[in-house]
């Protein structure tokens, strides 16, 4: 496989300011792409990766039915495994049936699957501060053995401050929608993942280091407003993963 | 009729486990043989029910005090099972052989190191900070225990974890094989690692899942699953002339159920997906399994939902068994522990048993394997891995 097509891309910022003040557009949760039955105990990690899941498969035209899924996030549901061990310290702590399902990494790639009613394989995967260069890696090895199309989306919502002081904040969630090879109405080409000497823009170093889900920006900006490098780093770290991007149509 | 591959096969020039059925495979060898179970009472920490478990009660190693941010008993069960039966000289002899950027990791967990999280949310509770010791990245996060390998060997090429709850390591082995056949490495260390920890020993509890006594898969009487950990380590290289004489690992099928969160689909039909699409991938014919290693956890769902798979596949099934009622279900381990086990029937020449079998469930509609039989040498074994979200894999394994 000589790259893969980016068909769909969106990208999810809760916080207004945040949002702001990306170099792209973003946009706020859209909790319409939740099922009814689901929406009411739906983890902020769901209603984001829910939210740009949607906005790829739209703007590539895809059915979210048909697609095998990689779901990648670094912390996953955090929020509900915090709520858990802070029962598990108590003598009388209660786990709730739904809780302790809704505490695993593929917690989100089960709701899509079952909401979407997909069959297809997916996967959840978490590799810290490599965690996107990882499902990029993930989703080219998926399309050069298998061929086709897959839905790639990478997510954290906001950790409690006190597992990580200064670290796990804003929220930031997007889905690449990926096709093996040269597709038209691509909006750019993604080569495989290599580490290389690319440096991270400066200005959003801190922030990526506090938050490793946001080591996408530059990514996102290529495909988001067309202006395209030659290629991209995945991550803050020199050396680290980067990839080849163009063939913007 | 011969049908083309779609997936090459990369071979398992290594394997190791630590489990409750012993401190390597060849202590895991002699269980199998013995099919007297290992599960006991949980010592590691107090729970407030009645249950058994498959607890590693073994000494485990210290980790070496530069990489001490990632000490947690999942990095140490990982490290255990590293330093077994020469196991870390096969992964430091494909370092030598591709280079350290060649070679791969990927982890399959569903808990990783919470059960130190949980210690040090006991001293969160007590004192409104989490302990100064304690690295939520390095301990807690999916992916911790890969990086504690990866720096631990040296090892410089993509690292990263699998966490889709029992199905983790069982898909691990899938990426590993797609990483060979796209040419991103030339060896991979598949891990899985689970270990016993107070959030899926209640949360199981919470779903009436939790069996106060030594789970009886298959069974008529069965009660519910038994929670074990372990640590299975496997190295996937390709295929050469050297390695000709060691089993393959063909193709791991995989799917979603999309039924439910933590019941598989009644008929399952997702299962069955898996195993076919295994054979699919591999180019091999349902009439050549041998043998399918269950994933049959002994809740009666679970097992009911298995069997109707296989026996939607299969005419005729080949002989099946599991082995949870020895050393308990370890969750995100499962798939590599299982899939080790696999690979002893493949290479000693035998049948696993399914201990704790008595009665078999009728409702089962083909017999299982209850004692270990060593007249039958299987050469083309099925594993099957299922997990929350109704994520489903199946490992497609070949004797060399």
């Amino acid at each position: 496989m000589e790259c893969m097509s980016l068909l769909g891309v969106g990208a999810c910022a809760p916080d207004a300011e945040f949002r702001a003040s990306l170099p792209f557009p973003a946009f706020d949760i859209n909790r319409e792409t939740i099922p009814p039955l689901l929406r009411r105990r739906s983890s902020q990690a769901m209603q984001m990766a829910f939210s740009v899941a949607t906005a790829a498969c739209e703007q590539a035209q895809r059915s979210p039915t048909t697609l095998p899924t990689i779901f990648a996030s670094v912390a996953g549901e955090i929020r509900t495994t915090d709520q858990i061990c802070t029962e598990l310290v108590k003598a009388d702590g209660v786990i709730s049936p739904a809780a302790f399902h809704n505490s695993v990494q593929n917690t989100v790639a089960g709701y899509w699957s079952i909401a979407q009613q997909c069959i297809q394989p997916a996967t959840a995967l978490a590799a810290g501060s490599d965690t996107l260069a990882m499902a990029l890696l993930e989703a080219w090895c998926q399309l050069s053995c298998e061929g086709g199309e897959l839905l790639l989306v990478c997510y954290d919502e906001v950790w409690p401050g006190y597992l990580a002081p200064g670290s796990g904040n804003p929220a930031f969630a997007y889905a690449l929608l990926l096709a093996a090879g040269t597709v038209d109405g691509r909006l750019m080409h993604i080569g495989r993942p290599q580490v290389g000497e690319i440096i991270f823009p400066a200005s959003w170093t801190n922030s990526v280091n506090s938050m490793p889900i946001l080591a996408a920006i530059p990514l996102l900006e290529a495909a988001l407003t067309g202006r395209m490098p030659q290629a991209v780093a995945l991550t803050s770290h020199t050396p680290g993963w980067q990839v080849n991007v163009g063939g913007y149509e | 009729m011969t049908i083309t591959p779609l997936i090459s096969p990369v071979v398992v020039t290594a394997y190791q486990c630590v489990s409750a059925a012993g401190d390597d495979v060849e202590a895991l060898y002699a269980r199998l043989l013995a099919n007297q179970t290992c599960l006991k009472p949980l010592t590691l920490f107090a729970i407030p029910f009645d249950t058994l478990v498959g607890e590693v009660t073994s000494v485990l190693p210290a980790i070496r005090s530069s990489l001490q941010a990632y000490d947690c008993r999942n990095a140490r069960l990982a490290l255990k099972a590293l330093n077994q039966g020469g196991f870390r000289a096969d992964v430091e002899r494909a370092i030598a052989n591709y280079g350290a950027a060649r070679v791969g990791l990927i982890l399959g967990t569903s808990t990783s190191g919470i059960y130190d999280s949980e210690n040090a949310y006991a001293r969160l509770l007590e004192d409104g900070v989490m302990p100064s010791d304690f690295h939520f990245t390095k301990v807690q996060t999916a992916q911790a225990t890969a990086e504690f390998l990866q720096l631990e060997l040296g090892l410089q090429g993509p690292c990263y974890a699998i966490s889709t709850a029992c199905s983790s390591s069982a898909k691990a082995l899938a990426a590993a094989q797609r990483l060979l056949n796209s040419d991103c490495c030339d060896a991979v260390l598949v891990a899985g690692v689970d270990s016993l920890c107070r959030l899926t020993l209640r949360g199981f509890n919470s779903l009436q899942l939790i069996s106060t006594e030594a789970c009886r898969p298959m069974d008529a009487g069965r009660q519910g699953i038994n929670i074990g950990e372990g640590a299975a380590l496997l190295l996937l290289e390709k295929p050469y002339a050297e390695n000709a004489d060691r089993p393959r690992l063909l193709a791991v099928g995989e799917s979603s159920d999309a039924h439910h969160m933590s019941a598989p689909h009644p008929d399952g039909v997702g299962a069955a997906t898996a195993m076919a699409q295994a054979l699919r991938l591999a180019g091999r014919d349902l009439s050549e399994v041998d043998y399918i290693n269950l994933h049959a956890t002994a809740s009666t769902l679970n097992d009911l939902s298995e069997a109707r798979a296989v026996g939607s596949l299969f005419a005729n099934p080949p002989p099946c068994s599991g082995v949870k009622g020895l050393l308990g279900h370890t969750l995100g381990a499962a798939g590599a522990v299982e899939t080790v086990v696999s690979l002893l029937a493949l290479e000693r020449g035998f049948l696993p048993g399914t201990c704790g079998l008595r009665d078999p469930d009728p409702e089962c509609g083909f017999t299982v394997v209850a004692a270990p039989d060593l007249q039958v040498s299987p050469r083309l074994i099925l594993s099957n891995a299922f997990g929350f979200g109704g994520n489903n894999a199946s490992v497609l394994l070949e004797a060399a």
